[in-house]
């Protein structure tokens, strides 16, 4: 591992920002922070740059310990959730910026600054002020400047967040060619992110973040296919995993002492009792067959439409592939897929998933 | 909305500034082309006899001229120099943040008269506490009566009561500074000091530029301390233009020459004062 993290702690007042975090980083991979506002991403983020001090554990890059380098003299590139640069400065000048603080050449200067500017597309912009881009340049500049320097640590602190959503659609292609292809493998790359999208779509390792925690770390793929607990479920689902309280009787999943499923085949080795079943959105359909709901809300978005029911107890979304008005108060009838049920044990660890089996009995 | 008489309602502002500004220079420039003193008082009409004597034989005016310019320079670059250090002092969370910043704007609070007085006591050449103490040393500097220290003196005694102001104005745009720039050049690997030269000091270009030009307006109108602490003295030697327009004027009751000085120092001012601000703004603000 070329990035170490022991043991971080960060408790500024009453609550944690980071509570015991230990991970390992590679050079030459791609790492995602997935978790919700204030779950401790940014703070983070800062502890590796060196903007925030842990009040315990070290950071190892490289085998030597970071903790009392101060930040300027890390070898650190980030990017800001809000457009950071320097407003006296032009665009060239903005990318250029931290090669001139390295005394880097003047002919490699130029090369890197034209060739990081072009990247991120924003040739023939280079004279320009930077009040005069728009967001979405401006975080372009930001991230020229984070290239340009070929830092060994390179962090993205939610970078497309302020971004309107055509745009973030754009830059997050764009971002994921510029990561993927052209990276260096010296560098390690950490973005971090609320949107269970990001990750996947960039690949790389995820780390699940809770409240200062690390929940689960590991591929994207895996994260999401293979939820450890209820929480990365509802983290790194958008959105949130539905999560049924039930039991399982006489060969029959029920939930909220109603509702009656045939026991999917990945379900046979689980014994009888109570658990939390997980459902995603995305999962759930329109059918007549299906248990009778109320319609709480509707939304339309693009074409697809997030329904939000009730049935007594139990409320939930289904992501309908459909355009459709639902009105308040609507009864409807919901199906599950029950061959792609989650079930978690009464304290919130996955037991069964559609993906894989866990612990027998 | 196309109202007929809508200029009528420009008129009363336009009354004050006719009393306060049109007037008094209109009548300045009219009393420069008129001989009256103390003598032959009146407003005759004497063409530029005035301004052909202070631009032919009149080189006192001009010497005091560039007295003042070296002395405005000096003091008001001793204060921006000063103000920007004692600003950047308070500017970052400091123990008693709040004392330091009251403590360096009470000279500002002062009245100047009374300081200068306070000054010239401290600056006395065999009673005054500064040469008690420099006499140990076996040194008697001859503050007030020297012609080049007096006008340290006068330096010294400027720059004590006019930095605060020049801090003031400067802390104000230190703490306006968007916080956004010193993230990103600590994480572009700029330290302290590089982080100064190539942040703090472009952005504060344009706040540097106003103080700078306010203070300079101010500091060329340099009168009541050099009125008391050595009355232009010794000789000349402290001599301001302010000051000699003053003397012209109400010790010797020349007032057709003094207004004709006066007009003349006030065209002078207004042409250098524009090119300062535009040779500033060409030097500190890189387009």
């Amino acid at each position: 591992m070329d990035l170490l993290a022991k043991e971080l702690v960060y408790k500024p007042d009453t609550e944690f920002h980071l509570n015991n975090i230990s991970f390992g980083m590679k050079k030459g991979e791609i790492y995602t922070i997935l978790g919700r506002t204030l779950s401790g991403k940014t703070t983070l983020l800062k502890a590796i740059a060196g903007l925030v001090n842990p009040q315990s554990g070290r950071i190892l890059f490289d085998g030597a310990d970071l903790s009392r380098v101060p930040v300027w003299k890390r070898n650190i590139a980030m990017v800001y959730q809000q457009f950071i640069n320097y407003p006296h400065l032009n665009v060239f000048d903005n990318v250029a910026f931290p090669l001139r603080q390295r005394g880097v050449s003047d002919k490699e200067l130029k090369s890197r600054v034209y060739d990081a500017i072009e990247r991120v597309g924003l040739k023939d912009f280079e004279s320009r002020k930077i009040q005069a881009l728009s967001g979405g340049q401006q975080q372009r500049v930001a991230l020229a400047r984070s290239l340009a320097k070929q830092a060994k640590i390179l962090l993205l602190d939610e970078p497309l967040v302020n971004l309107d959503y055509k745009l973030r659609e754009q830059l997050r292609e764009e971002f994921g060619r510029i990561f993927t292809s052209e990276f260096s493998s010296e560098s390690i790359l950490v973005y971090s992110s609320t949107d269970p999208m990001e990750a996947m779509q960039l690949g790389g390792e995820t780390i699940v973040l809770d409240e200062g925690q690390i929940l689960q770390q590991g591929p994207a793929s895996e994260i999401f296919e293979n939820p450890a607990t209820t929480r990365v479920a509802e983290i790194t689902n958008d959105p949130a995993m539905n999560l049924l309280p039930g039991v399982i009787e006489d060969s029959k999943i029920v939930i909220d002492s109603k509702m009656k499923l045939t026991i999917p085949l990945h379900f046979r080795e689980l014994s009888s009792g109570q658990y939390t079943f997980g459902i995603r959105a995305s999962d759930i359909s329109l059918s007549k067959k299906g248990h009778g709901f109320t319609v709480e809300l509707a939304e339309i978005s693009g074409s697809e439409t997030f329904l939000h029911a009730r049935h007594d107890d139990v409320s939930l979304v289904g992501q309908l592939d459909l355009v459709k008005n639902f009105n308040v108060g609507e009864a409807v009838n919901l199906q599950f897929d029950a061959q792609k049920l989650y079930a978690f044990s009464a304290d919130g660890n996955l037991v069964s998933s559609p993906f894989q089996e866990f612990g027998r009995g | 909305m196309n109202f007929k008489h809508k200029y009528l309602f420009l008129f009363p502002g336009l009354l004050v500034l006719i009393g306060i500004l049109i007037f008094p220079v209109g009548f300045t420039v009219r009393l420069s082309m008129s001989s009256w003193d103390s003598f032959f008082p009146g407003l005759d009409y004497v063409g530029l006899e005035n301004y052909f004597r202070l631009f032919q034989d009149d080189s006192r005016f001009w010497e005091a001229f560039g007295r003042l310019s070296f002395l405005s320079v000096t003091t008001v670059t001793l204060q921006y120099v000063l103000g920007f250090a004692l600003a950047l002092m308070v500017w970052k969370d400091i123990a008693f943040k709040r004392f330091f910043r009251v403590l360096f704007l009470i000279p500002m609070m002062t009245t100047p008269v009374i300081m200068t007085v306070i000054w010239k006591t401290f600056f006395h050449e065999s009673l005054g506490p500064v040469n008690d103490f420099l006499n140990i040393f076996g040194w008697n500097p001859l503050w007030l009566s020297s012609e080049i220290l007096s006008k340290v003196t006068v330096i010294i005694v400027e720059v004590w009561q006019w930095t605060p102001f020049m801090f003031l104005l400067l802390l104000a745009g230190l703490l306006s500074l968007p916080k956004e720039p010193y993230l990103a050049a600590s994480i572009d690997g700029a330290g302290p000091y590089r982080t100064f030269i190539y942040v703090t000091f472009p952005l504060m270009a344009p706040i540097s530029i106003g103080a700078i030009i306010i203070r300079l307006i101010e500091a060329s109108k340099i009168m009541d301390t050099v009125y008391v602490l050595t009355s232009g003295g010794p000789g000349t030697a402290t001599e301001t233009s302010s000051f000699y327009i003053f003397i012209k004027g109400l010790r010797e009751f020349q007032f057709g020459y003094s207004a004709a000085l006066s007009f003349t120092y006030l065209i002078i001012m207004i042409i250098s004062l524009t090119i300062i601000a535009k040779v500033l703004v060409r030097l500190m603000i890189r387009e």
